[in-house]
């Protein structure tokens, strides 16, 4: 362990002096926020903006200052159909007891205006139902003979924060965990082959493992270190602004006690994974650039099944399943998130999994960096 | 009989479909410099790489002060230090840093790092620029820096391969003025260069290869015969 204690803390003192990875930790720091940010500013406005309904015939009375109140603009229009194509987001013909609403739905404004007239025009005959009902003296529970009452077993704030972190933060883990340590591993492998210091390396008494196993350690350590920035970034971001469904202020967004370890035990076993790819990825490159072409496909190959939560958010797969690296990851992390409780076989054959792929790609890192190729090719 | 600092026994090398080595032997001995002369492809390099352990021989073996590269690697890179035309050096460390680093993975540490560090740094006269990163260095200086990590652990052979190449006149005086020295100190040193006016003026004795077969060795003068140069010697060895 001497060799490999010296090999890395003269790679952390390369990083820390490297602008590449210096500033694609920055990026990492600053991109969480900005695109939480983003997406705060446009479900506030899409939350607040006012839509445009073109309409014809006679508004039924009251109905014009319930649309008003819910932030649809009446404009009249000589035809709704052909207004709602382009010139306004809803076209809608007001009828003797029919209502006929054109709407585009390939329009995300469309559609918008869309629920809300419906929720609008919903409350506005159930309020006239009752009036009429209560007008010839019958009692308007009528209409309601089975009453909905919801017991939510946790704040609805509360799981609307939740269901967030569970895609935002798996995809942010495993996005920066890959791409914090990406130069950091090309560097101290194509990097060493570019600048003929390999030679030199393998010229010392030190065994190749431990040359290895410093390397793949500072990689890990900065693929974590990433990944910190940017995950701690992204929770001083919730301190500021607001996300869809979670209230006016996310600053109670926090990572549940079961949530946290299993999410630091998961990402020390992804980094370390990660680092060993890459590192044998980037040992088969002779320069810089041409570990980049290498290393980029994993890139995609890992954020593919990191976005199928993303996509598939109430996907709950059988064990089977959890024996797919950077999948397992996620829907581990994902349920502690959300359900704040971990599913114990899922963990274990996760962790399994996880140490299977790293040990894996430590074999294929030590066979590249001990192979004579490495420096007659 | 004094032990030999290196013998290479009927050494065979194959990369991919080029049978580089064909049964060379050769035997180097302290304080002499031993020259590895050969035109380019004729089998110098890959020699050196087997002696110091990077590369693994098909056939035939090495020793290295008693030491086989086989069975004693590790032995075999505390007692060699190599020095070669391709100056790589780490950009982001001091000059001073990059030879520490090399000193650690050799083993050394507290005050006897300290003062090898020091010393070779004196010897080499790189004082005033230790503390400068690498990657603001000139080739010479890069090239006194490759020296430094490879001299820092007092090898008792060291191994030059094709150093000047890459070098002004005056650096290039400087590596040689160095060869001299380390012979001087007791030194195996093993010259691995196509410069024959070089080779003429430093070496003791050389081994000649051609098309990875040793062609002439011997003294100097012994291999230079009644040519009037060298190079002539040379020239009539490997068209012949």
């Amino acid at each position: 362990m001497h060799w490999a204690w010296i090999v890395l803390k003269k790679e952390l003192t390369e990083v820390l002096r490297d602008r590449r990875t210096l500033l694609a930790i920055g990026l990492a720091a600053l991109a969480t926020p900005i695109v939480l940010f983003v997406v705060s500013q446009v479900s506030s406005r899409t939350a607040t903006q006012t839509y445009t309904v073109g309409y014809s015939g006679d508004i039924p009375t009251g109905l014009d200052i319930l649309l008003s109140a819910t932030g649809l603009a009446l404009e009249a229009v000589p035809d709704p159909a052909a207004a709602a194509k382009l010139q306004v987001d809803l076209g809608v013909s007001f009828r003797p007891h029919e209502i006929d609403e054109y709407y585009d739905p390939t329009r995300q404004s469309a559609q918008i205006a869309d629920i809300r007239l419906q929720t609008i025009v919903g409350q506005y005959d159930a309020a006239q139902a009752a009036a009429a009902l209560k007008d010839r003296g019958i009692d308007p529970g009528i209409l309601t003979p089975l009453k909905l009452v919801p017991h939510p077993l946790s704040s609805p704030v509360k799981a609307a924060s939740n269901a967030f972190l569970s895609f935002f933060l798996p995809y942010i883990l495993i996005t920066m965990i890959l791409t914090g340590g990406f130069s950091a591993a090309l560097d101290s492998s194509a990097g060493e082959r570019e600048r003929r210091t390999l030679e030199g390396l393998l010229l010392t008494p030190a065994p190749r493992s431990q040359l290895l196993l410093g390397k793949i350690a500072a990689i890990t350590i900065v693929s974590l270190g990433a990944a910190v920035v940017a995950i701690g970034s992204m929770f001083v971001a919730l301190t500021q602004i607001s996300l869809p469904g979670s209230g006016a202020a996310s600053n109670h967004i926090t990572l549940s006690p079961t949530a946290a370890p299993v999410m630091v035990g998961l990402a020390l076993l992804i980094a370390f994974s990660f680092s060993s790819v890459t590192l044998a990825l980037g040992t088969l490159a002779k320069s810089f650039r041409q570990g980049q072409a290498y290393v980029t496909p994993l890139y995609f190959v890992t954020i593919l099944p990191a976005s199928i939560i993303l996509f598939i958010p109430d996907f709950n797969p059988s064990l089977a399943y959890y024996l797919i690296p950077i999948l397992n990851a996620v829907l581990v992390l994902r349920d502690a998130i959300v359900h704040d409780s971990v599913s114990w076989p899922a963990l274990t054959v996760t962790t399994i999994s996880l140490l299977a792929t790293g040990a894996l790609s430590w074999v294929a890192a030590l066979r590249l960096f001990t192979r004579e190729a490495l420096l007659t090719k | 009989m004094t032990q030999s600092a290196v013998a290479v026994e009927r050494l065979e090398k194959t990369l991919g479909a080029n049978r580089v080595l064909r049964g060379i032997s050769f035997e180097a001995q302290p304080g002499e410099i031993f020259g590895l002369l050969g035109p380019n492809g004729a089998g110098k390099t890959t020699t050196l790489r087997i002696i110091c352990t990077l590369l693994s021989p098909d056939a035939g073996q090495v020793q290295v002060l008693g030491f086989g590269t086989k069975t004693a690697p590790a032995e075999v890179r505390r007692r060699i230090g190599v020095v070669t035309a391709d100056i790589g050096v780490y950009p982001r460390l001091s000059a001073r840093e990059n030879i520490e680093y090399f000193a650690r993975l050799c083993g050394l540490e507290g005050a006897d790092l300290v003062s090898r560090l020091d010393g070779v740094i004196e010897r080499l006269d790189m004082g005033s620029f230790a503390k400068q990163r690498a990657e603001s260095l000139s080739s010479g200086q890069k090239q006194k820096v490759a020296i430094a990590r490879a001299i820092v652990h007092d090898p008792e052979v060291l191994m030059f391969d094709e150093p000047t190449s890459n070098l002004d006149v005056l650096a290039s005086k400087e590596v040689r003025d160095f060869m001299v020295e380390s012979k001087g100190r007791g030194k195996c040193v093993i010259f691995s260069t196509h410069v024959m006016h070089d080779a003429e003026r430093l070496c003791d004795r050389m081994t000649i290869l051609h098309q990875g077969l040793v062609v002439a060795g011997g003294p100097t003068d012994e291999v230079r015969g009644d040519k009037r140069d060298l190079e002539s010697a040379f020239l009539a060895l490997v068209e012949a």
